[in-house]
């Protein structure tokens, strides 16, 4: 058994520029998310009449269901939704454009999961606090129990990046150009798809190696007030989704 | 209501294919789960190299998107029993890769739940066990695999749904399950009905994912209920 | 000054308070034991409107409502003139020493920033924590914590001020030092009503003592008078069985 090395290193140079399109994709789906995953957390925590109902739903519906399939209803569904009210012709739209409507709508529902138990972490005493310093509870939402629930969210919101990430390298059956179609596109000239696809995971795994570390980061810059003096946590080079944000003992 | 009656008519048509998303699903959850079983343990076990293995490989496998698992798995595992063994797979039922490449996949999270319900359970139970005369391996069968078990099922059912949404790719490698078939019937419809076709597709994998919850939840529910005759 | 009337509250069909009544001087340093599930706790939160009761009156800064009636403004008015010390401190925890206390004088009283942080140094001297006014909460020990606690309170210049068992939650060798703080706070002058298990507090530092039990006020007078000659044979239970475990 032998790799073709030659392939490899210009599958290398050409899928490289697929890297940006899925960094694109994950950005904007993440930041668009975000806001909107807190509030939809809000309203479960709140029991919004109505609208938590909706909100239960939708996230049960994104979870319960693969995410190419997703793929594929909105890349059905959409342009000919897109022809009814704005009239535009569905082939002039940038297909990136679907990747964004997917993957946003799917990072909303892992998000909302994510901030409802990190707002649940945060004990109901410190509303009780400010309350007894003379605080709104809109103030005190605000003030110290957001931050604190955002801080104690970082590492599941690390999680919820990385899957983001990996459901991106989907985007190529919605003829998204990013690593994954690039690499399948030079593959099928020679037929070597193998080493195709190991380049591709080699990008996968910088990209993913790469968020993790930027969310390390983040959390120990923002994390400091839950540090005590002396005990620094290195870098945890195995994390997993399953652990729970630590929550301070007191 | 026309839509709603088609929906009902592709759900008739793709719920034939199901047998092989539960075929493939319970395959790799059987040996996903033993796998990930000897992963816990290899990282439990007192050789640091053995530890970092495992370690490595649980943390490449959480940064592997599952196509490219599969694509790996299914172009990449001929070429090695041809070039190491001289065997010729090719003949193999395309299942077969999708189901090695899930298993990995599955292993990794299930091993991290393995050994965090046990790390979360051992240390004072062991003790606990020991000093009341009982073996170290009655104390774990007895004491504290019950108890890590009730601790482990939610993000075990977690990754069970995973799986099931992942195996949703098995398609990519031209196994006919559900996605192929749905695909199949755009196609015959000329690109028709396409969205009506893949929400009968989705509905599908709705309705397993909440039995599993609802599965879950009933466990857990009878757990609670032994726990409440001696608590409170 | 603070004149409860009646107070009634229950949680799920169990009275935990059934009509108590309370008043409240100015200087009064008050001590309320009794044993646990008294409704000791539930008396403090309800008066400070943590939660809501289910009946009775306050007279209070102004405001002179049933419970049941108060409206967000007069709840306001309330909160802002007391001052509640937690059983588990409940420090803001993304929040240095400093900045808790600076908190609530900013963003409720609109104190300038500058202001605030003289009048947080001055809580902390009176705590002697001035040292630690950079140090997050996780960064302290429970009777530090607590300490600043009783600073967040006191910088606000309540009329009275709550504790809720305010040395339940820490280590023996850590009671002292807020037990101090307390006593020097109580020697000043201020006001304060004190549900406590220490006994010895209740009965050297408070003017007045309270004794609760099963949601009732059974018996209340001076120290002296409930520990050594008390008038119901609860109280005088109460304080064997406990006096007993020292």
């Amino acid at each position: 058994m032998s790799l073709n090395t030659d392939f490899m290193v210009k599958v290398a140079q050409t899928a490289i520029q697929g890297v940006p399109v899925t960094l694109q994709i994950v950005l904007v789906a993440l930041l668009i998310s975000l806001p909107i995953g807190v509030l939809f957390a809000l309203i479960r925590i709140y029991r919004v009449k109505g609208l938590q109902r909706l909100v239960q739903f939708y996230v049960s519906l994104v979870r319960g269901t693969p995410i190419i399939a997703q793929i594929l209803i909105v890349y059905s569904a959409f342009p000919s939704l897109l022809n009814m009210i704005i009239g535009k012709a569905a082939f002039s739209i940038n297909p990136i454009y679907y990747a964004y409507i997917v993957f946003t709508f799917n990072s909303i529902a892992t998000l909302t999961e994510v901030f409802r138990s990190a707002l649940q972490t945060v004990d109901k005493g410190q509303m009780e606090a400010g309350l007894m310093v003379g605080m709104q509870p809109r103030q005190t939402f605000w003030r110290i129990i957001l931050p604190q629930a955002l801080i104690s969210a970082l590492p599941n919101i690390a999680n919820a990046t990385l899957y983001l990430i990996k459901n991106s390298s989907l985007a190529f059956i919605m003829s998204v150009k990013d690593i994954t179609a690039i690499a399948k596109t030079e593959a099928a000239f020679n037929y070597n798809f193998l080493e195709a696809y190991l380049v591709v995971w080699v990008y996968y795994l910088i990209i993913c190696y790469g968020a993790e570390i930027i969310f390390y980061l983040f959390e120990r810059y923002f994390s400091k007030y839950r540090r005590p003096i002396k005990n620094r946590t290195g870098f945890n080079w195995f994390p997993f989704s399953i652990k729970q944000p630590k929550l301070e003992q007191k | 209501m026309d839509n709603i009656k088609l929906i009902i008519n592709f759900l008739g048509q793709l719920l034939p294919a199901i047998n092989i998303t539960l075929i493939v699903s319970l395959s790799s959850i059987v040996l996903g789960s033993l796998l990930g079983l000897l992963l816990a343990a290899t990282r439990l076990s007192e050789s640091i190299v053995l530890r970092l293995l495992a370690g490595v490989y649980v943390s490449v496998i959480r940064a592997t998107p599952a196509i490219i698992m599969i694509f790996v798995v299914y172009y990449g595992m001929p070429m090695v029993f041809n070039g190491w063994f001289h065997t010729n797979i090719d003949g193999w039922n395309r299942m077969y890769f999708v189901i090695i490449a899930l298993t990995v996949l599955f292993s990794a999270p299930v091993s991290e739940i393995m050994r965090s319900a046990y790390e979360s359970i051992a240390k004072g139970q062991m003790e606990a066990g020991l000093m009341v005369g009982m073996t170290p391996f009655q104390t774990f069968y007895r004491i504290i695999l019950p108890q890590a078990f009730v601790v482990a099922l939610p993000n075990f059912a977690n990754s069970v749904v995973n799986l099931l949404k992942e195996g949703a790719l098995t398609f990519t490698i031209g196994v006919v399950d559900m996605v192929a078939k749905a695909q199949m019937i755009v196609a015959n419809n000329s690109g028709g009905f396409a969205w009506q076709t893949y929400c009968a597709l989705a509905l599908i994998y709705w309705v397993i994912s909440l039995a599993i919850d609802k599965g879950l939840s009933l466990v857990e529910k009878s757990y609670q209920a032994k726990r409440k005759t001696i608590a409170v | 000054m603070l004149t409860i009337e009646g107070l009634k509250k229950s949680y799920a069909g169990n009275d935990i308070l059934k009509g108590i009544s309370i008043n409240v001087n100015k200087g009064d340093v008050i001590s309320i034991i009794g044993p646990s599930g008294s409704g000791k706790t539930t008396l403090l939160r309800t008066i400070t409107t943590l939660e809501e009761a289910n009946g009775g009156r306050i007279t209070f800064a102004g405001v002179d409502n049933d419970f049941q009636k108060l409206n967000g403004k007069e709840i306001n008015t309330i909160r802002r003139n007391v001052g509640f010390v937690f059983q588990n401190y409940n420090l803001f925890n993304n929040k240095t020493a400093l900045q808790n206390i600076t908190e609530g004088l900013i963003v409720a009283r609109r104190v300038k920033k500058n202001e605030a942080e003289n009048i947080a140094l001055k809580a902390l001297e009176r705590v002697g924590l001035t040292d630690r006014k950079d140090h997050y909460p996780s960064q302290l020990s429970g009777g530090q914590q607590q300490r600043v606690g009783i600073a967040r309170a006191i910088a606000l210049n309540p009329e009275v001020i709550f504790f809720d068992e305010p040395t339940s939650a820490l280590d023996p060798e850590l009671v002292g030092e807020v037990l101090k703080v307390m006593k020097d706070l109580a020697n000043s002058g201020t006001t304060m009503v004190v549900v406590t298990h220490q006994m010895s507090f209740a009965r050297d530092v408070s003017n007045r003592v309270i004794f609760m039990a099963d949601g009732y006020i059974v018996e209340q007078g001076e120290p002296r008078k409930i520990f050594e000659n008390p008038s119901e044979e609860r109280t005088k239970k109460f304080l064997t069985d406990i006096l007993a475990n020292v």
